[in-house]
């Protein structure tokens, strides 16, 4: 019965990290329509970001957020701004394959300034964890957790709580209705991009304190946000929190079961998918697309 | 410009067809190009099977609009059944030959019933887990060799691969032409364009839908199950990579989506740029690098295909460029 609880709560706190990642993923989807095969890329950028901080200058890695915030803010506003943006108007597949071809890029740069050694980050405190009986729950991910709920509250507070919120549920909602009221759409789809990139960054920042991070690591990343986006559905907040949670949940309970072993990850994830494309396509929260 | 393609066309593929069967010791000496160098036997074989896998894939995804992106599982079944078939079992290469398309078409019948009711993003994300998940747990089955892979019995004859590719090439764009002349084929343009119209004119898309995925599915089969012996050794890798998945949309769309020899034209013309960037090692980061520009490139500024250039239509000029990018920015 312990044994249970601990896959739970381990899987609850596995759930934040997808949160994490997610909460990027939605937003560029839910409003852009665009579908970022980058995205894990943008996450392994931040990554590197903060190892970068911690290896040279020893700043924790949870202090290094902020930063890698910031440094994909600018990077994802760029990208929309200079590459994306050409393609909006143009039919799903183009997108996919245009967000294909920046993540090839993106981790072929980084093999070139990185290279494809594993690089970790080991704060003091990684191994030390609260137990409660034969359960333990490590503070780490109890940090991971609390940061990607914090990220989903400023997530909802921009976008509920501002004008600039406002304008990009506009632009998501009707882009014509919305530049007729005189939203900046170019302006717009860039900063919500770029948004979407620095949370991306945060959760990047997130996954080096657990995992030792390379140029290719953030490819599956990129797959568990679809499974999340779709099991938890598009259009709110709570969505992606949700979605995010019972997947972790969902994972780590299917690798117990018997028969299947940690190798079937991918596999598992897009069971779920499947089955809840064909079952419920709007997902356990989602609006009606 | 029309004229002056189809005689470059027609001397280049006869060429190609016929050179192979001059000895080949003897034109190299002579110092003939191209099909004399063992190398280029390899690369234009390569080419011949991503004619036949582009082809498959626009059968779906031109011509009927439901881009996949799993159409790799349909590639790895093949040469998996090959690999089993001939590897481990020791049947004849032509008989596992012949059930290799037979096993991708009753994959592609499984899951094709409830995936292609989903449309646009969704089909894509599903179609695309459905390729990684089957890779996955292929890669994860001990009798199929799990992650060592599947050792097939050599069989040296660079000559008998290529012309099997090319049959399979000729084979796969037939089918396109072929199904474009029928009322099928325009029961598939007619659910590209509006399904909802298809319906209600009396095209049955459910039953359109699968069989076009069906024979997609059959075509990559078989082009997986002559890989999987002309490699005589396949793995998940190999066999399940996505990026291949995406290198065959990106040769039918800049080729040129729903056209018949759109898919030739962008295997030749992108397979030979990969090579070149490649330098003969196809994992190095510059060839990605350049992949991946090209990719963005590509989709932003020739959107219809090269196609486009050789219909007579239209042509490569700054205004063409300038045109098919303010129809798609923001």
């Amino acid at each position: 019965m312990s044994q249970f609880i601990q896959q739970v709560i381990l899987g609850l706190l596995l759930g934040g990290v997808y949160v994490a990642v997610a909460l990027g993923f939605s937003l560029v989807w839910g409003i852009l329509n665009i579908v970022n095969l980058a995205h894990g890329a943008l996450v392994i950028v931040g990554a590197y970001i903060t190892w970068l901080l911690f290896t040279r200058w020893h700043i924790d890695p949870f202090i290094t957020l902020p930063v890698d915030a910031l440094a994909l803010f600018v990077i994802g506003y760029a990208l929309q701004r200079g590459v994306i943006n050409r393609l909006i108007r143009a039919p799903l597949l183009f997108t996919f394959l245009l967000t294909f071809g920046i993540n090839l890029v993106i981790v072929s740069l980084l093999l070139l300034i990185f290279t494809g050694d594993f690089r970790s980050v080991t704060p003091s405190y990684s191994g030390s964890g609260l137990e409660l009986g034969s359960v333990t729950i490590p503070y780490i991910r109890v940090a991971g957790l609390t940061v990607a709920l914090v990220l989903a509250g400023i997530l909802w507070a921009i976008l509920n709580r501002t004008r600039t919120g406002a304008a990009i549920l506009a632009v998501g909602a009707d882009r014509d209705a919305a530049q007729l009221v005189g939203v900046d759409l170019r302006h717009m789809y860039a900063l919500t991009f770029a948004i979407g990139a620095a949370f991306a960054g945060v959760a990047g920042g997130i996954i080096t304190t657990f995992q030792s991070i390379a140029p290719t690591a953030g490819d599956p990343y990129t797959l568990q946000a679809f499974a999340v986006v779709i099991l938890g559905g598009l259009g709110r907040v709570s969505a992606t929190v949700v979605g995010g949670l019972a997947f972790g949940l969902i994972e780590v309970l299917g690798q117990s079961a018997p028969g299947l072993s940690s190798g079937y990850a991918n596999a598992i994830a897009f069971v779920v998918l499947v089955v809840v494309l064909v079952v419920r396509p709007r997902g356990l929260l989602g609006r009606l697309a | 410009m029309r004229r002056a393609t189809v005689a470059i066309a027609t001397v280049g593929l006869a060429y190609m067809i016929l050179a192979p069967l001059t000895s080949i010791d003897a034109a190299q000496q002579a110092g003939l190009p191209l099909l004399t160098d063992k190398v280029w036997f390899r690369i234009a074989t390569t080419v011949a099977m991503f004619v036949v896998l582009a082809s498959a894939w626009n059968i779906v995804g031109g011509l009927t609009g439901y881009a996949s992106f799993g159409n790799i599982a349909f590639f790895g079944l093949g040469a998996y059944t090959v690999g089993v078939l001939v590897g481990i079992r020791n049947w004849p290469f032509g008989l596992a030959l012949l059930i290799a398309p037979l096993v991708a078409a009753l994959f592609a019948l499984m899951v094709g019933v409830p995936l292609l009711r989903l449309r646009g993003h969704y089909f894509a994300v599903a179609t695309l887990g459905v390729g990684v998940a089957t890779g996955e747990v292929v890669n994860n089955l001990g009798p199929l060799g799990a992650s060592t892979g599947l050792y097939l019995p050599i069989v040296r004859s660079d000559l008998l691969f290529f012309y099997l590719m090319l049959v399979a090439a000729a084979l796969a764009v037939l089918t396109t032409w072929v199904i474009l002349r029928t009322r099928f084929g325009y029961g598939l343009l007619a659910i590209r364009e509006n399904e909802e119209a298809a319906a209600v004119i009396g095209v049955n898309t459910n039953f359109y839908k699968v069989a076009a995925f069906c024979i997609a599915a059959a075509l990559s089969g078989i082009a997986g199950g002559i890989f999987a012996q002309w490699n005589s050794f396949i793995n998940q890798e190999l066999v399940f990579a996505v990026s291949d998945n995406v290198q065959m949309i990106l040769m039918a769309v800049i080729g040129g989506a729903g056209t018949v020899l759109g898919p030739v034209a962008g295997a030749v013309v992108l397979e030979l740029i990969i090579q070149t960037l490649a330098g003969g090692g196809s994992g190095s980061v510059y060839s990605q690098i350049g992949l991946g520009v090209l990719l963005a490139v590509c989709v932003i500024f020739i959107p219809r295909g090269v196609i486009d250039f050789f219909g007579g239509r239209s042509r490569l000029s700054l205004r063409y460029l300038r045109e098919t990018l303010r129809e798609t920015s923001a």
